[in-house]
């Protein structure tokens, strides 16, 4: 070949820095802090947080063996905090991920599969969305009874819809490059399609609406709870706590502080680490500089 | 360089702009008098659009400007926010590539341009109005009176351009600046606008700065040119000299690269002399001279020591400039 | 590599279209009016024979964007016929379609898109012959290949935003080369590449079409782009052919009306430096 056709050397190989990048290392030193205090959950615990202990009623924060203090049944905070954690972990990432699971098939089929497909799924996510949620979740516990499982449920109708859009437009856009006309000359099906070039380039999209919709999920529950549609005892949440520290709120406004800062802290941390992994995961964002 | 008597269009010493991680422009200097027309020739990754965001003071967040920039008696650089933002379509203006997305979807484009003028000299709307509706006249569209109530999607790409341009002139401003004004146009359209920002700039008595990678346009519309590559200018100078006798082995391979009616047969016969390699990205540099590993003529000394603008005589900054036909006889 | 010799000015065409129309139907404009009809291509012919290089100009709007899908079969015509080695695509049966699908390969303007972000540059080449189900040695023919188009084998294991555009750019073209195509379809290949890595895309192709032996299409708006690699140009606008020749004489004598404006456009450093470019 003639000798004008120079081969260019190949840039020195990049690699993907994990840049350090404040909200992500927050996000991320938070998430795991709530994830290891709901482990432990299940293996220590200061005392029982169901049981009532009517000596130790109202102890203020500060008393020894109970270090948050009591509520007036006489029952610990931080079990019951830990406790509440657990929960929110099942009931925020179980409603999240069935509403991935759901949404991310919706939203492939909507966007991949023709016209009428679309206009059906997306015309039934707008009916969806249009229903207030808190209407479907009191429907559901006076159908279902109230529970974690209700509350999933609840959740998993709220969030579907929304994850759904966000599916079927992430995938639309990669359908659109020119790759995928390339597959397709080839003569790829659109499973394969679907497979091998759409889910892996709307990856970052779906963990990041994930953490989203996880720290959704938890204020949501926390609502429901607070409600008391939500969950009952003898699981504990934190919007349950915030329900039960109404009754005794002008004796103690501590009982009704914990509750609310967990929950702010967290849903703070996983928000941040969604924004964080966005930052990090979206390509768009990288290219420029 | 002295500063004379009467003040330049923009006077740019020793410009660098970076962010931080990576520095997208080295130290640059060029002035353009009153009236005066430069080019900026350079690919991605040279520095050109930076350069033309720093002078406009619309860098991204992040980015930050040393060095001078004199326009207009006053240090642009060390400007407020609030005293840059008054000025941009007063006395420096700017022409983007794409006039679909540098123009406002939900505004009509008479209304548009009108708010430029009105925000500027404080004309009251009907005049402002009278006012777009000439300027509109001038840059040769159809049918001003119902053009000024369109949105730009109504309209066509050079018709966008135009208004783009109607706006950036509609004040008289000393300076223009145009960033790739025809790369997103038709080739048959480009000619046009490019014939109409000519007239209306000269018109104007308004100094121009070309960004564009694309030669001919700056042989066409320029006097000057400066040649950027890797955040430096590499060759400064007259369009008619630089043109006709690149000093920079870079300049050169620029003119030979592109395909045009200079230098290829239409026989299919010709081949073009391309430059091999790629353009080095900016958080990896070669030291000396950035050029040298796609350069004919590197030593060892462009492997090690950066040459700068005037180091051998010539307006290149190369430490084996290319000898025109002239300086070879002599030898 | 052997010369190649000349086509025979007579040869069959390899890739061909006939008599091609495509209609589109566009938006109501009121609600019980029919829909308005945009006749994007009108009654094309088009061919190119082996060892060819053709040019397709025309602006954006013309008609060449439809008619290069057509020739890459992504759409199938309203009207008219595509031919490849002379039996309709569309209803020459399945092994036939086979043939036209790995013998004609399409190189497109933006590296970027056109190459999956998430797979490696070694999964991407083996694709074509994996989805085509090709045999053979696959691992030696993707040496073969990135060898042809000047890449070095450690490009195999790399994620594409780990290379420049040209190189993105060379990658597509061996791609393309993959499956062993008799015709080449570049649209406009050049126009998203930086000015100094152009030259290098263009002489590869022009290579590629002599080495190989290969049929090129070569797709731009830019007629000197056009003149340069291709013998033969087809001009186009508002769907239809409306001048075919040799680029000396389009520049020379441009006749319809299309090409004059597409030859007047033509800016040139030349002219630009006479003071005579915007005249």
């Amino acid at each position: 070949m003639n000798t004008t056709t120079t081969a260019p050397t190949v840039a020195p190989r990049r690699r993907r820095r994990l840049e350090l990048n404040a909200s992500l290392v927050v996000g991320v030193a938070l998430t795991i802090g709530f994830l290891v205090i709901a482990i432990v959950s299940f293996f220590w615990l200061p005392s029982n947080p169901n049981i009532p202990n009517i000596k130790n009623r109202m102890l203020p924060p500060g008393t020894v063996d109970h270090w948050l203090g009591t509520d007036g049944l006489g029952r610990d905070i931080i079990a019951q905090l830990m406790v509440g954690a657990r929960t929110s972990i099942l009931v925020g990432a179980g409603g999240a991920t069935i509403s991935l699971i759901l949404g991310t098939i919706a939203g492939l089929v909507a966007a991949a599969y023709g016209k009428i497909a679309d206009e059906t799924i997306s015309r039934g996510a707008d009916i969806m969305l249009s229903i207030p949620g808190m209407v479907t979740a009191l429907v559901l516990a006076a159908t279902m009874g109230s529970g974690a499982l209700t509350t999933i449920f609840a959740l998993t109708a709220f969030f579907t819809p929304s994850f759904t859009r966000v599916i079927r437009s992430a995938a639309m856009s990669v359908l659109q490059e020119d790759f995928i006309t390339s597959a397709k000359l080839y003569g790829r099906g659109k499973l394969f399609i679907l497979a091998r070039h759409v889910i892996p380039n709307i990856a970052g999209v779906m963990i990041v609406q994930f953490t989203l919709y996880f720290a959704a999920g938890i204020l949501t529950e926390a609502g429901l709870s607070y409600l008391g549609v939500g969950v009952t005892r003898p699981s504990i949440s934190w919007g349950m706590m915030l329900n039960e520290a109404q009754q005794t709120v002008g004796i103690s406004s501590p009982l009704a502080m914990w509750p609310g800062l967990a929950i702010v802290i967290v849903v703070l941390g996983l928000n941040l680490l969604g924004d964080g992994l966005r930052d990090v995961l979206d390509p768009k964002l990288k290219r420029r500089s | 360089m002295t500063t004379s008597a009467k003040p330049h269009a923009i006077e740019v010493n020793n410009l660098v702009v970076s962010n931080g991680d990576v520095t997208a422009v080295r130290g640059v200097s060029f002035t353009i008098p009153q009236g005066g027309r430069m080019g900026l020739v350079g690919e991605s990754g040279s520095g050109k659009s930076m350069t033309a965001l720093a002078l406009m003071g619309l860098l991204p967040m992040g980015w930050n400007t040393h060095g001078n920039i004199l326009h207009d008696g006053v240090d642009l650089v060390t400007q407020s926010d609030k005293a840059l933002s008054s000025r941009r379509g007063r006395t420096l203006s700017m022409v983007f590539q794409d006039p679909l997305s540098s123009l406002n979807p939900v505004r009509r484009v008479g209304d548009q341009i009108s708010s430029v003028i009105r925000r500027h000299t404080g004309a009251d709307r009907k005049v402002a109005e009278a006012q777009t509706i000439e300027l509109i006249k001038q840059m040769n569209l159809p049918r001003p009176e119902q053009l000024v109530r369109a949105y730009p999607h109504e309209i066509s790409g050079g018709q966008r351009q135009r208004i783009m341009i109607a706006m950036a002139l509609a004040c008289y401003p000393q300076l223009i600046i145009a960033d790739e004004p025809t790369t997103a146009l038709d080739v048959t359209v480009q000619k046009q606008v490019l014939r109409l920002l000519n007239g209306a700039v000269r018109d104007r008595g308004s100094a121009l700065l070309m960004i564009t990678h694309d030669l001919p346009i700056i042989a066409a519309m320029c006097d000057t040119v400066a040649v950027m590559y890797a955040g430096r200018i590499v060759e400064i100078g007259p369009v008619q000299e630089v043109f006709r006798n690149p000093r920079h082995h870079y300049t050169r391979g620029l003119l030979d690269s592109q395909p045009t009616m200079d230098n290829i047969a239409l026989d299919g016969s010709s081949r073009l002399v391309s430059i091999p390699g790629m353009v080095p990205p900016l958080h990896s540099l070669p030291t000396g001279c950035a050029f040298n590993p796609r350069c004919p003529a590197a030593t060892d000394k462009c492997r090690e020591t950066m040459p700068e603008l005037g180091s051998n005589g010539v307006s290149a900054a190369c430490w084996h400039p290319i000898q025109t036909a002239g300086e070879v006889a002599a030898q | 590599m052997s010369a190649v010799t000349p086509f025979p000015a007579d040869a069959r065409p390899l890739l061909e279209v006939r008599q091609l129309s495509q209609v589109y139907n566009l938006n109501r404009q009121k609600l019980f009016a029919p829909r308005p009809k945009l006749k994007v291509l009108d009654s094309i012919d088009f061919s190119v024979r082996p060892g060819e290089a053709v040019g397709l100009v025309g602006e954006s709007g013309s008609g060449k964007t439809t008619l290069t899908r057509m020739l890459t079969g992504v759409e199938r015509p309203g009207e008219g016929q595509v031919l490849y080695d002379g039996v309709d695509v569309w209803t020459g049966g399945e092994a036939h379609e086979k043939l036209f699908r790995r013998s004609v390969q399409v190189v497109l303007q933006n590296p970027r898109s056109s190459l999956d972000p998430r797979m490696r540059v070694g999964t991407s080449l083996l694709e074509p012959l994996r989805s085509l189900r090709i045999e053979g040695d696959h691992a030696a023919r993707v040496l073969e290949v990135l060898d042809q188009v000047g890449l070095d084998k450690n490009a195999l294991e790399r994620f594409p935003h780990e290379f420049s555009g040209g190189q993105l750019q060379r990658i597509a073209i061996a791609r393309a080369l993959m499956p062993g195509p008799k015709v080449l379809i570049a649209d406009e290949p050049v126009s998203a590449l930086d000015v100094s890595i152009q030259a290098q895309v263009l002489n590869l192709l022009k290579d590629l079409v002599r080495d190989l032996g290969l049929s090129l299409v070569f797709i731009a708006h830019d007629l000197s782009v056009v003149a340069y690699t291709t013998s033969k140009v087809y001009v186009m606008s508002s769907g239809k052919i409306v001048e075919v020749g040799k680029p000396l004489d389009l520049f020379r004598n441009p006749q319809a009306e299309a090409t004059q404006a597409l030859v007047g456009a033509v800016l040139s450093v030349e002219a630009g430096l006479a003071g005579s470019a915007l005249a």
